[in-house]
């Protein structure tokens, strides 16, 4: 899985925001704010890897369990796909 | 021709007669040194302008394309397009935002009928600059249905987003919440530089300017709050004298 290019990616007021840029700025209007674990996933996501990377690298930076990770990267793959963030 | 707007020197290649004169004011004196941004209307542009505003003429539509074309060039020149009313009281500048039909134009009316020494700087699409000292709201041609405005630039203190309410109060937002509000009140570019460039604009401004939450009605205790928070000041000691006897 891997994010589109075409993002932006910047704190704004202590908030992690995602905006479109270029091309995909005429069909995705406005802003995505995410979470820490969003923001730290769609960093990871910017380069190719697959959901289990996702997890591991999750548990990595975060005292999660693997079980919680794996909810939390699928329901951010689920999103990203539902909107047509992944290339 | 070129025109000094929002400090800068803005060359605009209109093919309509309708800029020319709506811009007449700020026509630069200097028409021959060197430009910081030169406006123009892609047909593309024009054609999807045109499609959502079929029965304006093509002078109003050009016209709305070149102040985009104009803000959009901003944000690399630290500048950006709020849409916000802007007024001026004593000295320093207020920013009123909400989404269309919240009350800004009611609320500018409030403190102008009020409140002394009130002017309106740009009552819908002021462009602001970051300074180091603070943000500045300048007054430009293009400034919302009322028309109003003035030639002129103010000292932003506050930012002020408005909520209908049945009791009147207020409060400050945190800049988690601002940076929520002020998203849809900003002109965000296309091209990746200048994206980068309006959100550390946005950054810069909600940590520069203090931001509140206004939640009122439309009397006159709607300004009173409103001032009073914004500006330190008392609402008694400073609305102008014998206004209860105003309409």
């Amino acid at each position: 899985m891997k994010i589109k290019k075409g993002f932006v990616l910047r704190e704004v007021g202590g908030e992690t925001v995602v905006v479109p840029v270029g091309e995909l700025s005429k069909t995705f209007h406005g802003m995505i704010n995410l979470n820490e674990t969003g923001a730290f996933l769609w960093r990871f996501y910017t380069v190719d890897h697959t959901i289990e990377e996702g997890v591991e690298a999750l548990c990595g930076e975060y005292e999660v369990e693997k079980e919680t990770a794996a909810a939390d990267v699928e329901k951010f793959a689920a999103i990203l796909t539902n909107n047509g963030f992944i290339e | 021709m070129v025109y000094d707007i929002a400090g800068l020197r803005v060359r605009i290649e209109n093919k309509h007669e309708y800029t020319t004169k709506f811009c007449r004011e700020y026509l630069s004196e200097d028409q021959t040194s060197p430009c910081d941004i030169t406006a123009s209307v892609t047909d593309e542009a024009f054609a999807e302008e045109k499609s959502l505003s079929p029965n304006f003429s093509g002078g109003y539509i050009e016209n709305i394309c070149l102040y985009r074309s104009i803000c959009q060039q901003m944000p690399l020149r630290g500048r950006m397009l709020l849409h916000a009313s802007v007024l001026e009281y004593d000295g320093n500048g207020y920013a009123f935002l909400g989404k269309s039909g919240t009350g800004k134009s009611t609320h500018t009316r409030l403190w102008l009928t009020h409140l002394p020494n009130t002017r309106v700087v740009n009552g819908d699409k002021p462009i602001l600059e970051d300074t180091k000292d603070g943000f500045i709201a300048y007054g430009t041609s293009w400034r919302g249905k009322e028309g109003w405005g003035c030639k002129g630039q103010v000292p932003l203190r506050g930012l002020c987003f408005l909520e209908q309410a049945k009791e009147n109060s207020i409060r400050r937002l945190t800049p988690a919440e601002v940076t929520q509000r002020l998203f849809v009140q900003i002109l965000l570019p296309e091209e990746e530089n200048a994206v980068v460039a309006t959100l550390e604009l946005a950054d810069s401004l909600i940590k520069k300017t203090p931001a509140y939450l206004l939640c009122c009605d439309i009397s006159e205790t709607a300004v009173k709050t409103s001032f009073e928070a914004m500006t330190g000041r008392e609402y008694e000691n400073s609305k102008k004298a014998g206004n209860e006897y105003e309409d």
